[in-house]
């Protein structure tokens, strides 16, 4: 039987005489019939292949060196791609520049012992109120447009219409509610039960593999081990928006722990919605499913949404909704970031920006086209 | 969960092979042999191959560090050299996937600074010709009027580059020259990798 080096030394021949361009029909059905004698000659190819089309990529390091001239060796270390402190090229530094921009904010709210929790939502000390300022503080500064409102009780958290807070967990996860949301936080021994009531909240799982990370929305559960993940709750709809790792998600009651159909496992980059008629599972680039959680820093991302949903979106960070009268204007698209508390300036911006009439009658403010 | 299936090949290529420097590292912790390590990781690629042609596997990295773990546990089983380590590890293996290769988390920008590094450790004319090759993607003709050496050397050279690219790129350990080159924290996280 032909060795592994064997293979790879023949793999690595037929791809070098490919890449010399001097390959017709004749060795291409060489190759063929070579790789079909055993699985292992048709990896060891792949692999090759894998190889050489991976080294194309040190094209980029090329860029603003002399073509046709070989530099030596460590000289190309010297690239602007290895020079520039802000690597727009590292994929994870989005979720850690996240994470740094948080952080204010996540300090702000540090709300971890217990007894700094249950006095919160009693008379509130003078320190309290200091503390509550150093938090406004922080977030003007890093200019987070949503306010931070928390109410904890017990172990329940609440945000108030409008207010995003985080709530470090002692097992060293994060939550991050968003508008308008409420959650209930146990942790035993054997799992970490988080049930969210309504509203919506991003999930930053500490790794556990002992303790389960479980989210119950209604008639779902979620569970994770150590991943990134955030679940909408609109009354028996949730909606699950997978950023790090997997997830699963299943029934509660009498089809729980059901054999998990492949759908119900979602992958990094899943949007997922899920109601009694099953499950709708959509994968984007993580880049887009990021843009979906916009929230956690205080805005909300749009790219050529309808109005109509936009403005769905926006009723939910305000207590004086703002509808449409016209169909037109519900389907006129816009794309960009904005603050969700600040309705004013969204306003003016459709008012300037699209010719969008707005009437406001008492608490209604109502959208129409010209 | 996509619609449409893609070809078993480029599958394979982004969701196995990508994951060879974690496997290998993995490999090299788990089995005594150091040697046996290329020909272990090729019997992983051909059972796993063979199986995604029947079913594609939906966790296709937890499914490659299962499959090596059950042909090292069946390598073991053959050769009859069990060794208590060997079997106590394998089955303290069970462990989530995550926490052996968290190697998702290195960049782009870091893969890119890998293989700058691979080419650089090249012999010196394969090198050349390789650069040529690759990053000014001149045609191998090309290359060797620029070289001014024959057309079938550049080619041997092709072949002989690949490889060692190949391997230098799975290779487990942090060479010395990215420590003299200043780990950067994502490097450093690397590292971390082999703590068990």
């Amino acid at each position: 039987m032909e060795s592994h080096k064997q293979i790879e030394d023949a793999a690595a021949e037929f791809l070098a005489k490919r890449d010399s361009g001097d390959w017709g029909e004749v060795d291409q059905a060489r190759l063929s019939r070579w790789m079909q004698g055993s699985t292992a000659r048709r990896v060891a190819i792949l692999r090759l292949e894998a190889i050489w089309e991976e080294a194309g990529r040190v094209r980029a390091l090329g860029a603003g060196l002399q073509p046709g001239a070989v530099p030596p060796p460590g000289e190309w270390g010297r690239s602007p791609f290895f020079n520039s402190d802000n690597d727009t090229y590292e994929t994870v530094p989005r979720s850690e520049a996240t994470e740094s921009e948080d952080e204010p904010r996540a300090r702000a709210v540090d709300v971890r012992s217990e007894t700094r929790v249950t006095g919160w939502n009693g008379v509130s000390s003078p320190r309290r109120r200091g503390l509550l300022a150093v938090a406004a503080g922080l977030l003007l500064a890093v200019g987070i447009g949503a306010y931070l409102t928390l109410i904890p009780s017990g172990d329940r958290y609440s945000t108030p219409v409008g207010g995003v807070a985080s709530v470090p967990l002692q097992d060293g996860s994060n939550v991050i509610l968003n508008t308008a949301s409420a959650v209930r936080v146990e942790l035993t021994p054997t799992a970490r039960r988080i049930r969210l009531d309504k509203g919506e909240a991003f999930f930053e799982v500490a790794k556990d593999p002992r303790r389960p990370f479980i989210v119950q929305a209604g008639s779902k559960r979620v569970i994770a081990v150590g991943t990134k993940f955030s679940v909408r709750r609109t009354g028996e709809e949730i909606r699950v928006v997978v950023t790090e790792g997997r997830v699963r998600i299943e029934g509660v009651g009498p089809d729980a722990g059901r054999a998990v159909r492949p759908a119900d496992i979602l992958p990094a980059g899943s949007i997922a919605s899920a109601d009694e008629a099953g499950l709708l599972v959509q994968e984007k680039p993580l880049a887009e499913v990021e843009a979906d959680l916009s929230w956690r820093r205080g805005y909300l991302t749009f790219h050529e949404t309808p109005l109509g949903d936009a403005i769905v979106e926006f009723n939910r960070y305000n207590t004086r909704p703002i509808a449409i009268d016209d169909p037109k204007v519900a389907s006129i698209r816009i794309s960009g970031t904005f603050r969700p508390t600040n309705r004013e300036a969204f306003i003016r911006l459709l008012q300037d920006g699209f010719s969008i009439h707005v009437s406001i009658k008492d608490d209604r403010t109502v959208l129409t086209g010209y | 969960m996509s619609e449409r299936p893609e070809p078993l090949d480029t599958w394979f290529k982004r969701e196995i092979l990508a994951h060879e420097q974690a496997l290998v590292r993995y490999l090299a912790r788990m089995w005594p042999n150091r040697q046996e390590v290329h020909d272990l990781r090729q019997d992983i690629y051909v059972r796993l191959y063979e199986t995604a042609a029947k079913m594609r596997p939906l966790a296709p990295k937890n499914f490659l560090f299962a499959t090596a773990r059950h042909l090292m546990a069946d390598r073991i089983r053959r050769k009859r050299i069990v060794s208590i380590d060997a079997v106590g590890d394998l089955d303290a293996l069970n462990i989530p996937v995550d926490d052996i290769s968290p190697e998702q988390r290195t960049s782009a920008h870091q893969d890119l600074r890998r293989l700058a590094q691979a080419i650089d450790e090249l012999p010196p004319k394969c090198r050349e010709v390789l650069w040529l090759r690759r990053v000014d993607d001149l045609p191998q003709k090309e290359v060797a009027i620029r070289l001014g050496i024959a057309q079938k050397s550049v080619e041997k050279h092709v072949m002989k580059g690949m490889k060692l690219l190949a391997n230098a790129l799975s290779r487990h350990e942090p060479s010395r020259c990215a420590v003299e080159k200043g780990v950067r924290n994502s490097d450093a996280r690397e590292n971390e990798h082999g703590k068990p």
